[in-house]
Formats: structure tokens, C-alpha cells, sequence
């Protein structure tokens, strides 16, 4: 029993880096461009479905896929964000209608681009194995690549947080999580601004992409769970909080994980659920604070 | 009921008949369009009986269609269909109440998010309990019911729908909702128990969305989990509303029934671009056309309510209106308010003053429940209220108006006054609230705007117009933050007399102001606070000399 228990916890914790690497992404999006986006799952599989091409096709290895579609996705969001979400940023006179009209605008991308990866990759599962070298860590056999996704997860939130405060970009960014109106008044850039946080939330979710499909099945219809998952990862952590991010994914890989081995594998979501519900009735405002405050 | 109606009833009978008779004309493929014609207008105009006058966002349409779906594959055989209906609505009513109970006390996009996943959640659930209590999945579903037996009830339910909506938008319950819309804290101020409109609405709509869904379950003969909550539902019914325009009652039928040809249109030439032509219809429709066809067809008009009788307030006898015991509230390790005591006497006028910062919204907020106290009392006419929820207290007769001036900017300044006469402890409607709105913007002087937009007023006259709403509670207790502030002097002058002929009304009041001249003009009494506390209260003149109340405006040096 502790045996599986400790089992739980090492394989929990390897799936929530994934969460929490997909979901730092989104809390840049969400908590400072304040871009609600549905569509954010469907770079993730867009990535991973990059990724696969690469290997398959090409022969280029996931790692050095990395170099192709990091910047690929940062350039596609910046165009998202200045083309077609700016004119919905400019008409909103209130953060609610804001949120409305992302809702709305990037829930018709969510099909565009689900539609896009099914027309030229159909709606059957694909996988591909790289890195699945077994490796033994507390006597739970994991795979080597789902600990690198950890492992850049981790990296990944230290070098965010190590940006945001302690660099000049990273306060004007705070800055703008907190309020763009009074940002906009200390001479912050924040449409600029806005548009590199959001187009860093793309490009880091199309990183999380690359690696998840080093080791997961996936097919064109699954962005929508991974956006599921990371929204609520990202409102249980805070709008913006790094560090919260962090710590929700991983304890969601570990919950996750447990109801699947304890309870029944096909009631994942359902346990994603219950996490969000208890989160919002004992602290409607995030666990952790939001990086406004 | 006129008679220059009578045409138009006639037109709608014929319509109806026309309607009602199309099975026994149309051929079986024109026959299997309008069933999607008509599912989908069900669907709409449920979707926008909740979504349309809130801004709130469903995507969960699929969950409650798919539920009654499945409800009626399992119950189908062994309960007769009127019975299989009624579970069919009475699932989809109770997993909304569920949802809408946990949800909708919270802001919107919290809302929006849970509705995101909730069709894939049920459908995991469905599977789960397949696969683990019945041990096989999907279901067959034999029943003997013709097509036109399908279309004739999606003909009565889309009418009962339509009929619903109307009457709601009608109701204080579409007003409500419309004001809930608009501003949710005014809401609450203005006597509206928001969570309680909210889920009402919401479990409306979602019932009849399961009952759609039930009723066109018998098309197909097997349903599994992925046919029922198919995610693109969902999308379709927003779709369809927005084109269409949420807001107006025919707005979500005018969408679905030009979509549900287009839609028919792209699977039968282009399936596999379907879902991309959908998601660029639907950005184009978003952009394009916020408000849908409605909107850009006119700005409707302001509706009118059903006249009744009102009845004059009460009179109150008490001479303590108000009275605060130890109030104490913390924002973190901040002591907003810190052992806060005074009282309000009957028709007394008291000022609550001191530097910025001090903690004088917190308590005004803290009497009109906006905030919890930490601990300490409030007693209202002699009645605890320090645990009752806003539109309770507004209903009880304490109005308040806003630091930063809260109206709702999209509806005429007419509306932004009668959801607080609807809701008020005795509530006015029809040609009563119409008199009543009329007095009150002339009270304020904005009577000849009166169906202006609020957005378009200028700052001050927002701030009348917060007034008038305020006064529009019949209040026993009016909390005035910072109302005079930003008038100039001859408006400040205008502004004075008029509180004071609301004390004249017997109307007891608490002003935050930084106006000393008003405050010595209109208070009886004033309270100072500094850093959270109660530093000096009595008589204007000699509260404001006190050396601690010179020290904490102008610091050390002057006291």
C-alpha cells in the first residue's frame, strides 16, 4: 500500500509538470492580455501534431522540433493577438465584456483550427515514441521523456518568475495584470506588452505540445480537455501566478492520477471538476493569490 | 387587447395552422429540415431566455440536449412518453440547479468556464456509469413514432418557449435579469436577489433543452454517449442566438433558421471543411454583428409593465434608525475599520468625514452589505442586518449610492429607475411606476432626457441619476459616498437643498463627504474617522475643531 501510494505521487506528479507547463501559458494570456482563450488546447495538439510530422517525416528529433515550433507559435499568437483580438480589446469598455467577446471569438478559432487539423490529419489517434527509456525513480518505472517534461516545467516556471520579478519587462507586465488603464498612465506600452505576454502564453503551450507527444496518443479533437484543464488550473492558482500555476498542475497530475488508479481511469475529468468546485467555494477569488497583489 | 390587432392575430393563426399542417404536405426530406429548423429554435431561444438579458455564457448546451436524450433512451420503454418527458425535464432542471447553485454565485467567466467542460463531464459520467453499473454501452431504441409525431410536439414545445420567454420578458424576472446584465452590483442595491434570478432562469432554460432533446431522441434508433453530447450543439446554439440577437424574443429564431439551411448546405458539399466554415462564420458574427440581426433591425423599445396599484410606505416609528455596534473589518493585515460605534436617529442627517483612506466607504459598504463584518453589530429599526445580503438590505428600506458612479449604462435612464421600483419592499409597476419615475427624474432634474441612454449622460448627471434610483427604494436610510463631490458651486448649491428636502421626506441619511461647507450646511451630527477608527463625533462645528480630527486632516503642526 505505501508502495503504491508512493507510486502515485512520482507518476502524479511527472503528468502535473505537463499541467503545469500548459497552464503557465495560459495564465499570461488570460491574467495579462485578459484574453479568455478557448482555442489555447488546440496549439498544443497544432505542436505536437508538428512535432509528429517532423519525427515521422523529416527524421528531426522532438528536442530540436522544439527550435521550429516554439517561435512558429509565438509568431501565429502575436498575429492572433494583434489582428484579431486587438479590435475586440479596443471595443470592450469593460474587463466583463472583454471576457465575453474572447469567449466568444476565440471559441470560433477553438473550430478553425480543430477543423484545419482534421482536414489534414483525420480524426484518428497518433503517436510516436522518443526518449521512452525506462527509468527507475523511487521504485516507479517512468519514462525518461515525461521526466524531462517535468524537468522543463519546472525550469520553465523558475525562469518566468525570475523574469517577471525581477526584470523591467516583467514589472511593466505585472503592472498590466493589475490594471492597463493605470499602467497605460506610467508610460507601460501595453498593447506591445499585451501582445508579448500573450504570444509567450502561445509559444510555451506550443513547448508543452512537442513534449507531451514525445509520449502521449493524441488526435485533432483533444485540445479542448487540455484547455479545460488548464483554465482551471489557472483559476484555482491565481490569475497570472506563476508559482501558483506550478503548484495547481502538479497537485492536479497527483489527484488525477489517484482517482485513476483508485477509482476508475475514465472519471479524470470528473475529479478535475471536483477540484475546481471545492476551489471556488472556499476561496472564490484563487488558492493562491492572483500576481495582482 | 385592441382592435388594429386583429390582423395581426389573424396572420398568426393562419401562420400556426400553416405550421401545424406542414406534415401532411411536405415531403419526408422538407419534413426532417424544419425538425432542425425547429430544434434548433427551441434550443436558441431556451439558450437566450437565460444567456440573452444576463451576458452570461453557456456552452453547455450539448450536456442538457444530450441528457434528455439519454433519459428518454432509457426510459422510453418501460414508462409511457408523457412520463419520459416529464424525467427528461425534471433531469435536465435538477443537474442545472446543481450547477447553477454551485456556479452562479460567482462572476461570469467562472460560469462560462465550468459550462465549457460540463458536456464532457456528463458524458464521462454517463460512460462511467455504462460501462460500470450496466455493463455494456449504448442503447437501442425502438419506438414507434412517425416524424410528424416528432414535429408536431418540437412545434408545440418551440411555442411554449417562445411563450415562456415572452412572459419572462415581461416579468420583474426579465427585468431582473436585465439589470443583472447591466451591472451586477446594482443589482443587489437595487433589491434583486441575483443568485436566485440567476438560477431560476437557468434551470428554465436548461429544462426545456432537455426536453428537446428528448423529444428528438426516437430519430435515432441507437444513441451512445458521443452522439447525444456532441460538443458542436453547444456551438451551433450560441451561434445561432448571436446571429440572430439574443435579446429580442425572435432574435434566436431568426438566427437558427437561415443557419440550420446553411449548416445543411456545407455537410452535404463541403464535410470536411464544416467545422472551419463554422468557426469562421462564427468569428465573422462576433465581430460583425454583437448585437445579431435584431440589433441592427432597431433598438427596441423599452418595455412596459402591467399597471397595479401601489400603495404608500409604511410609517416608521422609531427614533434610533441605525445603529452600529463595534463594527470591525480587515482587508489581510489592513484594519479597514476598527471598533466603528455610532447610531442614526429618525430624519437625522449624519456625516461621516475624515482624510482618505480612513475607512468611511468600508462602512458604508458594510451597511449596505456589500462587505461582511469581521465582528460587531448593525442594527436596522432595531432589526440585526449585519448577516442579511444586499438586496435584502435595499429592500428594507437602506438605498445607497456609489464613490464611483454605478448606472446602467445601457438601458434608458427610465429603466435604470424601475428594477428598484419593482423590487422594493412594496413594489410599483405599470402606470403607477411610470408616475413614480417621472417624479423622481424631475425630483433630480433630468425629467426631460428621460429615455436617453445612462451611458451618454454626463458624469454629474450619472450621479442624479444614481440618486433617483436610490430614491426609487422608498428608502427609510439613504448612504450617500461622496455625492457632492466634483459639482461646481452653483450645482453644489442645488445639491445641498435637495438633501435636505429629503430630510424634509423624513428620509434619515449617512453622507461620506469632503465638502466641508455641505457638511456644515446639512449634518446634524458628524462622525470623524482616521486610520479606521472614530476619532471625534458630535456637532459639525465642534467635532471638526477637535485637536485629534485638525491632526489627522492637516497633520502634527496646525493641531
Amino acid at each position: 500500500m505505501p508502495m503504491l501510494l508512493l507510486d502515485i505521487l512520482v507518476s502524479g506528479l511527472v503528468l502535473g509538470g505537463v499541467y503545469a507547463l500548459i497552464s503557465m501559458g495560459l495564465t499570461l494570456q488570460y491574467g495579462v492580455a485578459r484574453i479568455m482563450n478557448l482555442a489555447y488546447g488546440e496549439f498544443l495538439v497544432g505542436a505536437a501534431f508538428i512535432a509528429f510530422w517532423l519525427y515521422t517525416e523529416v527524421k528531426i528529433s522532438p528536442l530540436l522540433g522544439l527550435i521550429f515550433a516554439v517561435p512558429l507559435a509565438f509568431l501565429a499568437n502575436w498575429a492572433i493577438y494583434r489582428w484579431l483580438l486587438t479590435p475586440l480589446v479596443t471595443r470592450a469598455n469593460s474587463r466583463a465584456q472583454l471576457e465575453v467577446d474572447s469567449i466568444l471569438a476565440t471559441f470560433g478559432l477553438l473550430f478553425i483550427v480543430q477543423g484545419i487539423a482534421l482536414i489534414i490529419f483525420g480524426g484518428q489517434y497518433y503517436s510516436y515514441g522518443y526518449l521512452a527509456i525506462p527509468v527507475s525513480i523511487l521504485g516507479t518505472q517512468l519514462a525518461l521523456n515525461r521526466i524531462l517534461a517535468l524537468l522543463f516545467a519546472v525550469l520553465v516556471a523558475i525562469g518566468l518568475y525570475w523574469g517577471l520579478t525581477r526584470t523591467r519587462s516583467g514589472t511593466a507586465i505585472r503592472a498590466i495584470a493589475v490594471d492597463p488603464d493605470a499602467a497605460r498612465l506610467v508610460a507601460i506600452d501595453v498593447p506591445t506588452a499585451s501582445a508579448f505576454a500573450f504570444a509567450l502564453g502561445g509559444a510555451l503551450v506550443a513547448a508543452g505540445g512537442v513534449l507531451v507527444s514525445m509520449f502521449l496518443t493524441f488526435n485533432a479533437a483533444m485540445g479542448v480537455v487540455f484547455t479545460m484543464k488548464a483554465l482551471i488550473v489557472v483559476i484555482v492558482g491565481g490569475l497570472g501566478n506563476i508559482m501558483g500555476a506550478l503548484a495547481v498542475g502538479l497537485a492536479l497530475g497527483v489527484i488525477e492520477t489517484s482517482v485513476s488508479r483508485l477509482v476508475d481511469p475514465g472519471l479524470t475529468l470528473a475529479a478535475t471538476y471536483a477540484l475546481f468546485m471545492v476551489a471556488l467555494l472556499l476561496r472564490p477569488q484563487g488558492i493562491f493569490r492572483s500576481l495582482a497583489r | 387587447m385592441s382592435l388594429k390587432h386583429a390582423p395581426l392575430i389573424a396572420l398568426g393563426l393562419v401562420g400556426a395552422l400553416l405550421l401545424a399542417g406542414l406534415p401532411l404536405l411536405a415531403s419526408g426530406y422538407v419534413l426532417a429540415l424544419a425538425i432542425s429548423m425547429l430544434s434548433f429554435t427551441a434550443l436558441a431561444t431556451a439558450w437566450s431566455l437565460f444567456c440573452g438579458p444576463t451576458h452570461y455564457i453557456s456552452l453547455a448546451s450539448a450536456a442538457f440536449f444530450g441528457l434528455g436524450a439519454y433519459m428518454a433512451a432509457i426510459f422510453a420503454e418501460q414508462v409511457p412518453w408523457v412520463i419520459v418527458l416529464f424525467i427528461a425535464a425534471g433531469a435536465g432542471l435538477a443537474v442545472a440547479l446543481v450547477v447553477g447553485l454551485s456556479t452562479l454565485r460567482l462572476s461570469g467567466v467562472y460560469f462560462a468556464i465550468f459550462t465549457f467542460g460540463l458536456a464532457e463531464l456528463v458524458r464521462q459520467l454517463v460512460v462511467w456509469y455504462e460501462v460500470n453499473i450496466k455493463g455494456t454501452m449504448g442503447r437501442y431504441l425502438f419506438l414507434d413514432m412517425s416524424q410528424a409525431a416528432i414535429y408536431w410536439q418540437l412545434l408545440a414545445l418551440t411555442a411554449a418557449t417562445l411563450a415562456v420567454s415572452w412572459l419572462v420578458g415581461r416579468s420583474r424576472l426579465g427585468l431582473a435579469a436585465r439589470v443583472i446584465g447591466d451591472d451586477e452590483v446594482v443589482a443587489r442595491h437595487s433589491g434583486i436577489d441575483t443568485t436566485r434570478v440567476k438560477v431560476v432562469l437557468f434551470a428554465l432554460s436548461c429544462a426545456i433543452m432537455a426536453l428537446t432533446g428528448a423529444i428528438m431522441a426516437p430519430r435515432w434508433t441507437y444513441i451512445d454517449p458521443a452522439i447525444a453530447f456532441n460538443p458542436m450543439i453547444s456551438f451551433q446554439v450560441v451561434i445561432m442566438a448571436l446571429l440572430g440577437g439574443a435579446g429580442a424574443l425572435f432574435g434566436p429564431a431568426l438566427g437558427a433558421i437561415p443557419l440550420v439551411v446553411l449548416f445543411e448546405l456545407l455537410t452535404a458539399n463541403f464535410p470536411n471543411a464544416f467545422s472551419v466554415l463554422l468557426g469562421i462564420a462564427f468569428i465573422v458574427i462576433v465581430y460583425g454583428l454583437p448585437r445579431g440581426v435584431i440589433g441592427l433591425l432597431h433598438d427596441w423599445s423599452p418595455r412596459r409593465e402591467r399597471p397595479r396599484l401601489a400603495t404608500p410606505a409604511p410609517f416608521a416609528s422609531q427614533t434610533s434608525i441605525l445603529a452600529v455596534d463595534g463594527l470591525h473589518k480587515s482587508f489581510g493585515g489592513l484594519r479597514a475599520v476598527d471598533d466603528v460605534s455610532f447610531r442614526v436617529e429618525l430624519g437625522e442627517i449624519v456625516g461621516l468625514i475624515g482624510p482618505n483612506g480612513s475607512g468611511k466607504t468600508t462602512v458604508l459598504n458594510l451597511i449596505s452589505g456589500a462587505l461582511r463584518p469581521d465582528a460587531g453589530q448593525i442594527r436596522f429599526e432595531g432589526r440585526s442586518i449585519d448577516k442579511a445580503q444586499p438586496y435584502r438590505i435595499a429592500m428594507g428600506g437602506i438605498a445607497r449610492t456609489f464613490q464611483l458612479v454605478r448606472v446602467l449604462p445601457s438601458m434608458s435612464l427610465r429603466d435604470n429607475i424601475s428594477p428598484s421600483l419593482a423590487f422594493r419592499a412594496i413594489p410599483a409597476t405599470g402606470c403607477s411606476a411610470d408616475v413614480a419615475t417621472d417624479r423622481l427624474l424631475q425630483r433630480v432634474g433630468l425629467h426631460h432626457c428621460s429615455e436617453t441612454r445612462a451611458a451618454e449622460l454626463t458624469y454629474i448627471d450619472q450621479k442624479r441619476l444614481e440618486l433617483a434610483r436610490a430614491l426609487a427604494l422608498q428608502p427609510k436610510l439613504l448612504l450617500l459616498d461622496e455625492w457632492l463631490a466634483g459639482l461646481n458651486p452653483t450645482e453644489l448649491e442645488e445639491g445641498i437643498s435637495l438633501i435636505q428636502s429629503l430630510r424634509h421626506d423624513g428620509v434619515s441619511i449617512v453622507m461620506v463627504e469632503h465638502v466641508m461647507h455641505a457638511i456644515r450646511a446639512l449634518c446634524d451630527r458628524c462622525v470623524v474617522m482616521s486610520a479606521g477608527r472614530v476619532i471625534a463625533a458630535g456637532v459639525p462645528h465642534h467635532a471638526l475643531c477637535e485637536p485629534e480630527v485638525v491632526r489627522a486632516y492637516l497633520g502634527e503642526a496646525d493641531a
